[in-house]
């Protein structure tokens, strides 16, 4: 019999015993430089969409002495303490050339005055507008006002601030940058914030689109999503875990709900086409449409979700329950369900930024599509934050380079909300315990 | 508890079935179609609902084929009111419309838009003949015994002894994209039809015509870069040995980093192609669905902001967007047309 | 051998047995109960008798269906997948199998504590009032808080949590929690309470406090207790009937199976030959 003693001393065990220690160093340095590798990416996501992004809630102003001449404008001035009434018509745009005209009277002839006020932005006078209506004092004065420029004047200063000054590439004239050059002598450019980026509507024009009405659209549709996919999941799930019998038909029933769930989104955006858009006749581009199309995506995640988490509840629980004389439906609403809870919200919410997340079923219900107010009902034609984000990136002006980038971070910040609130309820829920 | 949440879906449903009855007044424009047309109808329509009081139209950017399906479907209002076509509407497609009880369909041309082939800036241009675009990019080329081989050629210099000694490496769109419907049609046939055998198999094998002339190389030379022009410029700009397809409008506003390649000596600028001197280009549309005009608000005026001289002219704000006006002469024929009413007819075309 | 006690349903006592000679009168009684488990045959033609005031345990080795016998007085087997009952098991001369019967009712009568503590992951508080709110036993707050009072007194719980009864049920320590849940039970003031080895997760002297409070509960119901641990049938308990392989062996007075038991298998079941 071989004494145990020597045997631990042996070569071949110590062999082994390096081995095993070799492959353990081994595995946790591939364990960390998974973790590393995943990390260094999602760091460089982060950090080319924040330097990017950033820039997305400011735009390039030109502060120009802007006269409000009533002549100009059509517009006849009012007596005192009655509002102004600004036609459609009124020609902002002249106001606009003749400050840009007396601050730069070289400029002559039709080319060069349009070269001129190229360097505007196109929704310049709507702005100014606004302006005269949120202060009809304006009106017959002359004032210092932030205009925005067109995204050139934008991509000029940037390319200077990159290029160290040193020969700037730009769509601009050497006329015009000679302009801007002027104007910034005078302190009369800057970059300043602007909130349009938070409240408004897509545009063609950079400086002027915002995410606004895709917030708008991706909160309503996600509120549809929510008010249907949440309750029609849970008792489902309940239903199945907790009632129905176990037979060939509820198991056909298990395995076609797990494969629904891994069908490809746009199929769901076909579905809700023939049924919501072809046989309801509801509108297209509406959030309803959009909620009610996410929620079929949803309900199989939720479904899943949630019978995972009921069945996960002990079941003492349900046999204490009984025990007092709860019925089924108590015994399921008093104990098993608040037990339940996180998970079925953990998933919910899971399904929810996911459908957040989605372009394609919306595509098909024409949510992808241009549009400019702001909607304020479930029936209005709306886009989608990932929607504007896609539009965006293929759009041919350099400027939506960043918009781009900011929308990102904005639906980056959201997802991030979501499953903070994800955790927050977990937490609520489980205090109960 | 679970009693709620089954009152809560039941009242979903119910609302779902009240809308059932909802999707008739609509007060604002709904445009669908080519993805090559929408950045310029997108423009018109903002434009429009900046200056109007009518709501601004809503751009579905669909390609024409699902444009134009969607178009037909029918003359009711949850049908668009307007197509964007980056081709003139098909006869089968007016069929389907008629069939459809669509059958004023007004034809609007705005312009057209130029295929440019460009390099970074940093680099320079390799201008090139139609017929070197074909050699260069086409899967099979004849060979100087009227057979037909996988294309041999690696380098520019390989395809025309004048060219440089640069491999070939092109940028392009993939199939699914109009751009590349259009590149096939315009750029490869063209070269196509420069081999004299090759022309004549149009009448006599038109199969293999189409297989010979429209079929791109798949060995690498030719990059599918994605749909997204702006990533083809971006490609561009980091490897400037490669070349890039994509639309005019995307070389227009990215002149300060890449620059177009002469194709036949013809500069892609407004002038060429306007004037149809630059071989790689051609006209856009627009349909109007005439029983939709009076009905929904605005129709006719949207029309007439697109065709005015502020819009499509030669300096109008679409040129700055890189659409390509039509000559002068062509942009009064069409107000008239539009003026008056003129409907597309099935056997004008054939 | 074969069943020495034929049941017989009409006169609903044990005939040979010396129930009749206990002090209390029979609160449930169950005649020719079979229960198949789909092909498992685990409870054999069993009968047994549970009498107001006294405390009848139910020994036997592991998996003699002691438990399952236990659970078909209040019909928990009802939800077990593929679990089959038959028989007559009566609640003061009722069918409890009877379509006349509710089961909400009969749980309500017939209370149950089980093996392991298992407090709902509530408060104290919730746990005890749970029962009593369901029934509707309790219209206003104050009639529940008085309730949950005399729950955990008659459990022997209230000096120990009165001052936190919104704490989670489950900060108590295991004896406690075995305590709480016959308080639960006793909450909904039932007429019998069964016991599913109630002792079995509990150390010597959290076990010592239950048996304590076991022997005083006696006084108003009429309880029945499963249980491994030979002593504590002994210690607490009126009535013992010894199951083996499915079938009731022995039915009688504790001092009796204990000192004399009739037949050779409880002998050696009590004397520790095998179990």
């Amino acid at each position: 019999m071989v004494d145990p003693r020597s045997h631990w001393q042996s070569e071949s065990f110590k062999r082994r015993l390096r081995r095993r220690n070799a492959s353990e160093r081994r595995f946790r340095f591939f364990g960390v430089a998974a973790v590393l590798v995943a990390g260094a990416a999602l760091s460089l996501l982060l950090v080319s969409v924040l330097s990017n992004g950033l820039g997305a809630a400011y735009r390039t102003e030109f502060a120009l002495d802007v006269e409000f001449d009533p002549e100009i404008l059509g517009i006849e001035t009012p007596p005192p303490g009655e509002a102004v009434e600004i036609l459609a018509s009124a020609d902002f745009g002249a106001i606009l050339r003749t400050s840009l005209m007396r601050r730069f009277p070289e400029a002559e002839g039709r080319s060069e005055i349009r070269e001129l006020t190229a360097l505007l932005s196109r929704g310049a006078s709507a702005e100014l507008a606004d302006r005269l209506r949120a202060k009809p004092a304006l009106l017959g004065q002359r004032a210092r006002i932030w205009i925005p420029t067109s995204d050139d004047v934008n991509f000029l200063l940037k390319s200077r601030e990159s290029d160290s000054g040193a020969n700037p590439s730009t769509r601009l004239s050497d006329r015009q940058v000679g302009w801007v050059d002027a104007l910034m002598d005078e302190d009369r450019v800057a970059n300043r914030f602007n909130s349009r980026f938070f409240t408004a509507g897509d545009s063609r024009e950079p400086e002027l689109a915002g995410i606004g009405g895709a917030l708008i659209g991706t909160a309503l549709t996600l509120l549809v999503t929510l008010a249907v996919s949440f309750p029609l999941g849970v008792s489902a799930a309940i239903y199945l875990e907790e009632f129905a019998p176990d037979n060939r038909w509820t198991r056909l029933l298990e395995v076609n709900i797990n494969n629904l769930a891994a069908v490809p989104s746009i199929v769901f955006g076909l579905l809700g086409l023939a049924v919501f858009l072809g046989l309801f006749g509801m509108p297209r581009s509406a959030p309803v449409v959009g909620g009610l199309t996410l929620a079929l995506m949803t309900l199989p995640v939720i479904i899943i979700a949630s019978r995972a988490s009921i069945a996960a509840v002990p079941f003492w629980i349900r046999e204490s329950a009984r025990g007092l004389g709860a019925s089924p439906v108590q015994v399921v609403a008093h104990q098993v369900l608040p037990i339940a809870m996180p998970g079925i919200v953990t998933g919910t919410l899971l399904g929810l930024a996911r459908a957040m997340g989605e372009t394609a079923p919306l595509l098909m219900i024409g949510m992808v599509a241009f549009i400019v107010d702001v909607p304020t009902n479930f029936a209005d034609a709306s886009s989608a934050l990932p929607v504007q984000i896609f539009l965006w990136a293929d759009s041919p002006e350099r400027g939506f380079v960043e918009k781009v980038s900011g929308a990102i971070l904005v639906l980056l910040a959201l997802l991030a909300i979501l499953n903070g609130a994800a955790i927050m309820l977990r937490q609520r829920f489980e205090q109960r315990w | 508890m679970r009693s709620n949440q089954l009152s809560i879906a039941v009242l979903a449903l119910a609302s779902v079935a009240l809308w059932a009855g909802h999707a008739s007044a609509r007060d604002q424009i709904r445009i669908v179609g080519s993805s090559t047309v929408y950045p310029f109808s997108t423009v018109v329509a903002e434009e429009f609902g900046r200056s109007t009081s009518f709501k601004t139209p809503i751009v579905e950017s669909t390609g024409t084929g699902g444009g134009l399906k969607l178009f037909c479907a029918g003359a009711g209002l949850d049908t668009p009111d307007i197509a964007n076509a980056s081709r003139r509407i098909k006869s089968s497609e007016i069929e389907l419309c008629q069939k459809n009880g669509v059958s004023k369909i007004i034809e609007v041309e705005i312009g057209y838009d130029g295929i440019a082939i460009a390099r970074s800036k940093e680099s320079n241009s390799i201008d090139l003949t139609l017929k070197q675009i074909f050699l260069a990019l086409a899967r099979e080329v004849p060979t100087p015994s009227g057979e037909f081989v996988a294309n041999p050629n690696i380098t520019w210099k390989d395809v025309d002894p004048s060219l440089p000694d640069i491999k070939i490496e092109v940028l392009g769109p993939p199939p699914t994209s109009g751009t590349r419907d259009a590149f096939n049609e315009l750029a490869m046939e063209g070269g196509c039809k420069t081999f004299p055998e090759i022309e004549a198999l149009e009448k006599t094998d038109k199969t293999t015509y189409k297989r010979i002339c429209q079929s791109i190389r798949e060995d690498g030379a030719y990059v599918e870069a994605g749909e997204n022009d702006n990533l083809i410029v971006q490609k561009l700009v980091a490897n400037p040995s490669a070349l890039g397809i994509f639309g005019f409008s995307f070389l227009d506003q990215n002149r300060d980093r890449i620059r177009g390649s002469l194709v036949n000596g013809v500069e892609s600028d407004f002038d060429n192609i306007a004037s149809g001197k630059y071989p790689v280009s051609r006209p856009l549309f627009f349909y109007v669905k005439g029983e939709h005009i009076g009905t929904i608000p605005g129709i006719s005026e949207y029309v007439n902001e697109f065709i005015g001289e502020k819009a499509i002219g030669d300096y109008g704000y679409l040129a700055d967007r890189g659409l390509i006006p039509a000559p002068s002469d062509e942009r009064k024929l069409i107000r008239a047309d539009v003026n008056a009413g003129k409907v597309v007819k099935l056997a004008a075309e054939n | 051998m074969t069943n020495a006690i034929a049941p017989t349903n009409s006169a609903h006592a044990i005939p040979g047995s010396s129930a009749r000679a206990g002090r209390g009168s029979i609160k449930m009684s169950a005649r020719a109960v079979n229960v198949h488990y789909g092909a498992t045959h685990a409870v054999k033609d069993a009968v047994l008798d549970i009498s107001i005031n006294e405390v009848t345990a139910l020994i036997g080795p592991s998996g003699c269906g002691k438990s399952t016998l236990l659970r078909c007085f209040n019909r928990m087997n009802d939800d077990i997948v593929g679990c089959r009952v038959t028989g007559d098991i009566r609640l003061d001369g009722e069918p409890i199998n009877d379509s006349e019967m509710d089961v909400v009712e009969l749980r309500a009568r017939v209370g149950m504590v089980f093996q392991k503590p298992y407090p709902f992951p509530k408060s104290i508080e919730e746990n005890i009032a749970y029962g009593p709110r369901i029934h509707g036993l309790a219209k206003k707050g104050m009639e529940l808080d008085a309730i949950v009072e005399r729950s955990l007194q008659r459990a022997g719980l209230w000096d120990e949590v009165r001052d936190r009864l919104g704490s989670p049920a489950n900060s108590l320590s295991g004896g406690q929690q075995q305590r709480l849940c016959i308080a639960r039970a006793l909450a909904v003031d039932p007429e019998v309470i069964l016991m599913d080895e109630p002792c079995s997760a509990l150390d010597p002297i959290a076990t010592a406090k239950v048996e304590e409070l076991i022997d005083e509960l006696r006084g108003g119901y009429a309880i029945a207790i499963v249980t491994h641990n030979l002593q504590q049938a002994a210690r607490i308990s009126q009535k013992t009937a010894f199951f083996h392989m499915g079938q009731l062996i022995e039915y009688g007075p504790t001092s009796e199976i204990f000192t004399n038991p009739k037949v050779q298998k409880t002998n050696d079941y009590i004397t520790g030959r095998y179990g």
